[in-house]
C-alpha cells in the first residue's frame, strides 16, 4: 500500500508568466506521477493555494488536476494550512471539498464536548486500506496551539490500527535553520501514530527517531510559495512531495519524489560599503558572465551601500540583457539591500514576511496605545495577519466591489471586531 | 500590654537577659517585643538558661533531699523563687512610621516584653508582580500566618542567592516553592538545571506544571519522551564551543590549544571534525606526531564522555547516546531557551540523563548566552527593559568551589558569580557544601535562605558571609527543622526566621486559572 504526501504547494504564488506555467507543470506532473505509482490516497497537508481565494486560473489548474486524480479513484485528505484559512471561512478550497475533490478530514461540526471542553477529533476512515486519519488545521497568529493544548489526546492515541496525523505548523524540533516565528513542541502532538504528515515547513525532512512519534514529515513546497525557495532552489535543495509505502506492520518506506527539473543561476552582490555606482558596474559584470538560458536568474543583493540610493541600481535593463538571453525568468532579492543615504533599520528576515515581522518586532515599542491587543506580541501578531490579508490581490474574477467588501470583513475579523 | 513574656533584668547590647514569666513557655529562635515610647524593638532569644533565688549549693542540696532521702520537698512560691532567663540579642527598631532601623540601643531596664504578633511586621514587604513568597515569619516554632515574606525578585536574584542545607532538611521543597512563585513574576527568568528531575513533577508528582499559568510561563525541556507541552532536551553539536569546557572538564594546555585550533579552522564542526578524525589511521613517526596523535586520542576519549557521543564509522557521523547533543537537530535549543529566559520564563532542563560534565557543559552553553546577549544590552542601553536571569545550580562547588577554581581555568558560573550583578544576571546555587566556596564568592551572595545544617563548619562559613551579624545563630541554625530557615540578605531589614510551606499545600491553595473556552473550528 502506498500514500502520497503534499504540503505547501502555494498554487498562485508565482507572478511571471514562465514561473507561473512552471508552478502549473510541477503541481501536474506531481500528480499524475501519483496516478502513475498507484498511490492509494494523497494527503494535501496545508497551503495548497497561496491565498485563500486565488484568481480563477489558479483555481482552475487544482479542478482540472484534483479531477483526473479523482477519476483515477484517488481521495485526497486535507487539512487547511495558515494561507488556506480565513476568518470568515471562505476559501477556493471549499469549491473543491464541495466537489468532493478533497476531503477535509477536520470538518467536524461536533468537535468540542460540552462537558468536557476538550475537542475530540473524529477519524475519518480510508475505505480502500482501513487507514485511519485524524488531524487538525493551522491557523495564524499562533491559535492552532491552542487546539491542541484543549485536545482529549486519549481518545486518539488509544485508538487501533494504522493511523496518520495530519497538520499544518512548524514542530520546534523539525526546525533546523529557518527563522520560523510560531511554533510548538513535538510533544503536544497526541502520541503513538504511525505517521505525521506535516505542512508548513518549504523543505523536505522526515524525523524518525522520537519513539512516540515515528515519522514526523515534512514535505515541504513542491517550487516555491516564499521568494527565499527561488533562492534555495537555486542553491540546489531538493524539492518534491513524499511517497510512502506501508503495510499491516506499518510504513516501510518514506522517500522524497523529486519535482520537475529545472535549471538556475544565482548572481550574488555584497554592496557593503560600496557605492551604487560601483555595485551596478558589478551587477553589469557579473551579468555577462552568467549563462542564463533556458535558466531561472536570481539576483540577490545584501549589505548597506556607502553611497547612492538602492534605486540608483537599476534592474530593468539588466532583466532585459538576462531575457534576452534566454532566461526563463530574473528574480531581483534586494531587501538586505541598504544604504546610509536611506536605510531602514531592520534585521533581514529569510523571507519578506519575515523581514516584514522583525521590522514590526523593532519598532512596536513606538506605538503608544491603550489596548493590549495592539501592543508587544499580540500587536505583532496582529500586524503580520493583516499585511498577509493585504498582500493579496483582486483576483479577476472578482469586482473591486466584492473585492473591498471581503478585505474589510477579513480584516475586521482578524482585529475581532 | 498583654501576653506578657518577661521582663529585662539585665545584659548588654548584644546580649540582653530576660526573665521569662512563669507560664510563657520561651524557645531558641522567640521573636518578643520591647515597647518603647516612639518605637518597638523587636528581639531574639537565642540562648536560654536558669535562674534561682538560692544559690547554687543551696539548690544541689535540695536536690539531694528529694533524690537521696525521699523528702518530697517543694519550693516556697517556686515561680518567684526559680525561673528561666533568657539571652536575647536585639534585632530591628520599628519606629511608629513603620521605617525600620538598625538598633543601635538596648530596650529600656526592667522592660516587660511580649510574644510578638502580626501587626509588628506591617513593615515587610508586600505581595506585587515582582515578588517572590518564601514563607511565614517564624518565632521559635510558632508560624505567624498571617506575617508573609515576600522578596523582591528583581533585587535578590541580580545579586546572587545561596541555598545552603543538608540533606532532609527541606531544600528541594523551597527551590520549588521559589520557583512556583517566580511563575507568576513577571521580572525574573530562570534557567533551573534539574539535576534530579524533582522540580517540574514527572510521574505524578505534584510540580512547578501544576502552577495554574505553567502553559505561558514555564518550559520544560527533558531528553526522552518530553510530556505533552515540553520540548526535547537537545543541542547541536555546533552550539558548543572549546570555553563551554573551560572549569568543567579536566584539559591540558595542549589538549586545549589543539581544540581551539580545530575550532579556529573548522568552525562550529569542529567537534565532528575531532570526532570524525580516523587517528589512528595516520602514519607519524616523529616524536611531535605521536604526541599529537596521543593528544587527540585524549581529546576525543573526553568529548565522548562528557558529551556522551559516539561515531557511527559506517555512515562517518557523531551520533549521541542520550539524546542531549545532536550532529544535526537542536539548532535552536540555545537560542531559545535564552528567548525565553529573556520573556520572564523559568525553563527547567531536566539533566537527571546526563552526566555530571555534560549537565554543565548544558549549562555553560546558555549561561555564556545569556551573558553575552545581556552584556550587549547593557552596551545598548537596553538591560533595564530586561528581566533579571538567574541560573538555578545544584551543587554549587563543582564550578565554584575553591578547588576548582584553583586548579582550572575560570568557568562561566565562576563569572557570572564574580561580574554577572553588572548585567542583571545571577546564581542561585544551591549547596550542602558551602564552605568550599571561595569567601570572596561566598560574600557576593547578597541573599542566604539558610536550612538545617547540622556541620559546624558549614555553619560558621555562612555566620562568616551573612549579610546580618548572625555570631550568636550557631544553636539556632543547626536546631532548625526540616522547612525552617533563616533569611539573611542585604534586602530584609534584619534576618528573617521564617517557616517554608509545604510545596503540595501552596499548589492546592492556589486557584485556577479561568481558561475561556476556545471556538470550535471548522
Amino acid at each position: 500500500m502506498r500514500f502520497a504526501h503534499f504540503s505547501d504547494t502555494h498554487l498562485g504564488f508565482q507572478k511571471s508568466r514562465s514561473l507561473q506555467e512552471l508552478e502549473q507543470r510541477t503541481f501536474e506532473d506531481a500528480m499524475d506521477q501519483c496516478i502513475q505509482n498507484n498511490v492509494d490516497f494523497i494527503l494535501m497537508c496545508g497551503d495548497m493555494f497561496h491565498t485563500n481565494i486565488p484568481d480563477l486560473r489558479v483555481q482552475l489548474i487544482a479542478m482540472r488536476a484534483l479531477r483526473r486524480v479523482y477519476d483515477a479513484g484517488i481521495p485526497v485528505y486535507m487539512v487547511h494550512g495558515s494561507h488556506d484559512s480565513a476568518p470568515n471561512n471562505r476559501s477556493a478550497i471549499d469549491l473543491l471539498e464541495a466537489a468532493g475533490y478533497l476531503i477535509n478530514i477536520t470538518e467536524q461540526d461536533d468537535s468540542v464536548d460540552d462537558d468536557d471542553g476538550l475537542i475530540h477529533l473524529k477519524f475519518v476512515i480510508d475505505e480502500k486500506t482501513g487507514t485511519k486519519l485524524a488531524g487538525l488545521p493551522g491557523l495564524k497568529v499562533g491559535r492552532d496551539i491552542e487546539y491542541y493544548k484543549n485536545l482529549d489526546r486519549n481518545s486518539l492515541e488509544n485508538e487501533d490500527g494504522f493511523k496518520l496525523f495530519l497538520f499544518h505548523g512548524a514542530i520546534s524540533e523539525a526546525i533546523l535553520d529557518e527563522k520560523i516565528g510560531e511554533n510548538m513542541p513535538l510533544s503536544l502532538m497526541p502520541a503513538g501514530f504511525d505517521y505525521y504528515a506535516g505542512g508548513h515547513l518549504h523543505t523536505f525532512r522526515d524525523m524518525n527517531d522520537f519513539s512516540d512519534h515515528p515519522h514526523v514529515v515534512y514535505p515541504g513546497t513542491l517550487l516555491a510559495g516564499y521568494h527565499s525557495d527561488m533562492e534555495e532552489n537555486a542553491k540546489g535543495v531538493k524539492r518534491g512531495f513524499v511517497m510512502v509505502d506501508f503495510d499491516e506492520r506499518g510504513i516501510t518506506d518514506v522517500r522524497l519524489v523529486p519535482s520537475l527539473p529545472c535549471e538556475y543561476a544565482i548572481i550574488t552582490i555584497d554592496a557593503e560599503n560600496k557605492t551604487a555606482d560601483s555595485v551596478q558596474e558589478e551587477l553589469k559584470e557579473k551579468i555577462d558572465k552568467v549563462q542564463p538560458s533556458n535558466r531561472i536568474v536570481i539576483t540577490r543583493m545584501s549589505g548597506q551601500m556607502s553611497a547612492g540610493r538602492t534605486t540608483d541600481i537599476n534592474m530593468a535593463n539588466a532583466k532585459k540583457n538576462l531575457r534576452e538571453r534566454g532566461a526563463l525568468d530574473v528574480l531581483v532579492s534586494r531587501h538586505g539591500l541598504s544604504s546610509t543615504e536611506y536605510s531602514i533599520r531592520a534585521e533581514s528576515g529569510s523571507t519578506i514576511e519575515e523581514t516584514e515581522k522583525l521590522v514590526f518586532q523593532e519598532n512596536i515599542g513606538q506605538v503608544q496605545v491603550k489596548r493590549d491587543t495592539l501592543r508587544g506580541d499580540a500587536g505583532i501578531r496582529l500586524a503580520d495577519d493583516l499585511l498577509g490579508l493585504l498582500r493579496q490581490p483582486r483576483p479577476e474574477n472578482e469586482k473591486v466591489k466584492d473585492y473591498k467588501y471581503r478585505m474589510t470583513t477579513d480584516a475586521l475579523a482578524r482585529m475581532g471586531l | 500590654m498583654n501576653d506578657i513574656a518577661g521582663q529585662v533584668v539585665g545584659g548588654e547590647i548584644g546580649d540582653v537577659l530576660i526573665r521569662q514569666q512563669s507560664g510563657s513557655s520561651l524557645e531558641i529562635g522567640d521573636l518578643l517585643v520591647a515597647e518603647e515610647n516612639d518605637h518597638i524593638m523587636i528581639l531574639q532569644v537565642f540562648g536560654l538558661q536558669y535562674g534561682s533565688q538560692r544559690d547554687d549549693r543551696t539548690l544541689e542540696m535540695i536536690s539531694g533531699m528529694d533524690l537521696e532521702e525521699g523528702h518530697n520537698v517543694e519550693f516556697f512560691e517556686p515561680d518567684f523563687v526559680n525561673y528561666v532567663l533568657a539571652r536575647v540579642k536585639a534585632l530591628a527598631r520599628v519606629q511608629k512610621d513603620k521605617t525600620v532601623r538598625m538598633p543601635k540601643s538596648i530596650p529600656t531596664f526592667f522592660k516587660k516584653v511580649r510574644m510578638i504578633n502580626t501587626g509588628d511586621l506591617q513593615f515587610l514587604q508586600k505581595e506585587n508582580n515582582r515578588s517572590i513568597f518564601v514563607g511565614h515569619i517564624r518565632s521559635g516554632t510558632k508560624v505567624l500566618r498571617n506575617a508573609e515574606v515576600w522578596l523582591d525578585a528583581r533585587k535578590i536574584f541580580s545579586h546572587h542567592v545561596l541555598i545552603p542545607a543538608t540533606t532532609g532538611r527541606g531544600k528541594s521543597n523551597l527551590v520549588k516553592t521559589i520557583l512556583y512563585h517566580l511563575l507568576d513574576s513577571r521580572g525574573v527568568g530562570a534557567l533551573v538545571l534539574d539535576a534530579h528531575n524533582e522540580y517540574y513533577g514527572s510521574g505524578g508528582d505534584m510540580g512547578l506544571k501544576d502552577h495554574p499559568e505553567s502553559d505561558r510561563t514555564l518550559v520544560y525541556y527533558t531528553p526522552n519522551n518530553p510530556p505533552p507541552g515540553a520540548l526535547n532536551l537537545t543541542f547541536n553539536l555546533k552550539a558548543i564551543r572549546p570555553d563551554h569546557f573551560e572549569g568543567i572538564v579536566d584539559l591540558s594546555e595542549p589538549q586545549i590549544r589543539t581544540m581551539r585550533r580545530y575550532y579556529s579552522t573548522h568552525s562550529d564542526n569542529w567537534i565532528s571534525e575531532i570526532m570524525l578524525n580516523d587517528v589512528l589511521s595516520e602514519e607519524s613517526k616523529s616524536r611531535r606526531g605521536q604526541d599529537t596523535k596521543r593528544t587527540m586520542l585524549v581529546i576525543q576519549q573526553k568529548l565522548r564522555q562528557a558529551l556522551g557521543i559516539e561515531v557511527n564509522h559506517e555512515q562517518n557521523q557523531v551520533i549521541s547516546r542520550h539524546n542531549a547533543f545532536d550532529a544535526i537537530r537542536g539548532k535552536r535549543t540555545a537560542d531559545d531557551i535564552v528567548n525565553h529566559i529573556e520573556s520572564g520564563h523559568v525553563v527547567v532542563l531536566d539533566t537527571s540523563k546526563l552526566n555530571d560534565k555534560a549537565e554543565l557543559i548544558v549549562g555553560s552553553i546558555v549561561a555564556t548566552r545569556i551573558l553575552d546577549r545581556y552584556r550587549e544590552a547593557k552596551e545598548l542601553g537596553t538591560l533595564k527593559d530586561k528581566p533579571v536571569a538567574t541560573i538555578v545550580i545544584e551543587e554549587a562547588p563543582r564550578v565554584i568551589g575553591t578547588d576548582v577554581l584553583q586548579s582550572r581555568t575560570n568557568n562561566i558560573y565562576a563569572t557570572i558569580a564574580r561580574e554577572g550583578r553588572k548585567f542583571q544576571v545571577g546564581l542561585t546555587a544551591v549547596t550542602q557544601m558551602c564552605s568550599i566556596i571561595p569567601s570572596t564568592i561566598l560574600a557576593n551572595m547578597n541573599t542566604k535562605i539558610i536550612l538545617g545544617n547540622e556541620l559546624k563548619t558549614e555553619r560558621q562559613a555562612l555566620i562568616d558571609s551573612a549579610s546580618q551579624d548572625l555570631s550568636a545563630d550557631n544553636h539556632a541554625i543547626a536546631s532548625l527543622d526540616r522547612g525552617e530557615a533563616i533569611i539573611t540578605s542585604v534586602f530584609v531589614p534584619f534576618a528573617l526566621p521564617v517557616q517554608i510551606p509545604y510545596f503540595n499545600d501552596i499548589v492546592i491553595k492556589k486557584p485556577p486559572r479561568t481558561i475561556s473556552r476556545i471556538k470550535v473550528f471548522k
